[in-house]
């Protein structure tokens, strides 16, 4: 394993990261937290939902993927496309290799990746489930996913570059104040925490093998999908663990 | 048998139409025209041609993907890699789906022994080893292939069977060259493919054994690559390069 120390603590020197899919359902919740500490690339084939200027690159072409890699430091790849038939494949297969080709070509080292969640409701009987044998079915999303990360895998071995793959069931903002009456939910990550797991990603030198998949999630508790890797190689840890926010009262019987 | 028979123009398919041609009904699927035996339906088409593919899926038993690339591949290497990426993942998607819902009960897929080229000479190669693809198209494309028609006998009921062969060259036309461990006769890798045919798996509740995996090489007089779990299908390579081994 490697160790928490192997984070780079300081950033003298903003690095230069390309992002694509800046204006997606995700990008526009991350780039805030990224900004200050990187020198973004935002990308994307559509509007910025905040108006902000986004670079125009379709991933499916790899000239334009080539040209924004340019200069950079890491990608960070968060295209996806998971209801057409054609565009599933184009975006998230053939994206993630010609992201790949042009990281191998421009000698980028870093890349963050994400998907295919392809674990929960098929392990959810299960407990401390980490690294698990992939099962993404033949749906468009989890068939796509499953090729980009084999793709990612081929690049990490045979050229070097260091590849953090996310794996999470859903994205929201935290409980503005206590829940009441419900559980807390399953493998679901908020904001901040995926942010925070995004700069880890970014500082880490290397991962084993250079490919790894994380579990993240914000709520602690459930002992299901484990958090041990990422604690133990990014240093992940939710912040706070918004499992808190799902207390029952306990009142004293008189 | 009814078959939907893919790459019928590259010599694989050739060989398999030669194997299989007197005893069963075979539609010859590619993108190239294919001068047939009039026993034969021919179908010119593209596998990303979904059209095309639910059409010559009608009537079929038995979808037998050879995995082989089209002959007209673009010149610029770009070009060809994305070609040859969007055939083996979203062409195999389009005929294993398909294959299901036309209620097709046996695919059987030709993928690559290439997967093990980084290994050292001196291990015994067998279908328990990590595949280890390269980002060389032409071999990486046909490990994803291999995974996306997996998952197909994961979902459904369906045999899935996948070959992963050798390199393709007969024996008489490699005479006095030095031999290759990972060659193999096309002809024994039809034999492999109507082999595998026969295999039947498409009713059991167990997923893992409607899904075969089998290592598919000649035997060379010390192989590297093992494919004694092809005799479950029957698989006894005839065209051992027997003369080319003893040259060297």
């Amino acid at each position: 394993m490697v160790a928490k120390t192997r984070l780079a603590m300081t950033m003298a020197a903003k690095k230069k990261v390309l992002f694509l899919g800046a204006a997606g359902l995700i990008g526009p919740y991350l780039t805030p937290g990224l900004v200050g500490d990187y020198d973004l690339r935002l990308t994307d084939v559509k509007e910025h939902p905040d108006g902000i200027e986004v670079e125009h690159v379709d991933v499916t072409d790899y000239a334009q993927v080539l040209k924004a890699a340019q200069g950079m430091d890491a990608i960070m790849n968060f295209t996806v496309n998971r209801r057409d038939a054609d565009l599933s494949f184009h975006v998230n297969t053939c994206g993630a290799w010609h992201v790949m080709r042009a990281a191998a070509k421009l000698g980028i080292r870093k890349v963050v990746h994400s998907g295919p969640q392809a674990v929960r409701f098929i392990y959810d009987h299960d407990f401390d489930v980490d690294q698990v044998p992939s099962r993404p079915s033949t749906g468009l999303y989890g068939t796509t996913k499953l090729l980009s990360a084999e793709i990612c895998r081929a690049y990490a071995r045979t050229h070097g570059i260091q590849i953090v793959n996310f794996l999470f069931n859903g994205l929201h903002d935290p409980p503005s104040g206590p829940i009441e009456g419900r559980d807390f939910p399953v493998m679901s990550v908020v904001w901040d925490d995926l942010i925070q797991a995004c700069k880890q990603a970014l500082e880490l030198e290397s991962v084993p093998g250079g490919y790894q998949e994380f579990n993240l999630h914000s709520h602690l508790g459930h002992e299901k999908y484990s958090l041990e890797r990422a604690r133990e190689i990014l240093g992940f840890e939710p912040r706070p663990n918004m499992a808190e926010f799902y207390r029952r009262p306990v009142r004293e019987v008189a | 048998m009814r078959i939907l028979l893919t790459g019928a123009a590259s010599p694989l398919g050739r060989a398999i139409t030669d194997e299989l041609g007197e005893g069963h009904q075979l539609r010859l699927f590619d993108p190239e025209p294919i001068d047939a035996d009039e026993r034969h339906e021919v179908v010119t088409a593209s596998l990303t041609d979904v059209a095309a593919v639910w059409s010559a899926m009608r009537d079929i038993d038995a979808v037998l993907h050879t995995g082989e690339p089209p002959a007209q591949l673009p010149a610029d290497e770009l070009a060809r890699d994305q070609q040859l990426l969007d055939e083996a993942t979203r062409g195999t998607h389009i005929l294993c789906k398909a294959a299901v819902e036309a209620g097709v009960k046996r695919i059987v897929y030709g993928s690559s022994l290439d997967l093990f080229a980084p290994y050292p000479e001196d291990v015994y190669i067998s279908e328990m080893w990590k595949p280890l693809p390269t980002p060389a198209m032409a071999s990486m494309s046909r490990y994803l292939g291999e995974l996306t028609c997996r998952e197909f006998a994961r979902d459904f009921h369906v045999s899935v069977t996948a070959l992963r062969l050798g390199t393709l060259v007969r024996e008489d036309e490699v005479a006095e060259q030095t031999p290759d461990l990972m060659w193999l006769d096309p002809r024994d890798a039809a034999r492999a493919f109507a082999g595998a045919l026969e295999r039947d798996t498409s009713g059991s509740p167990v997923w893992s054994r409607r899904w075969a995996l089998y290592h598919i090489c000649s035997l060379p007089p010390n192989p590297k690559y093992l494919v004694s779990a092809a005799a479950g299908i029957g698989f006894e390579p005839q065209h051992n390069f027997a003369a080319n081994w003893r040259s060297v």
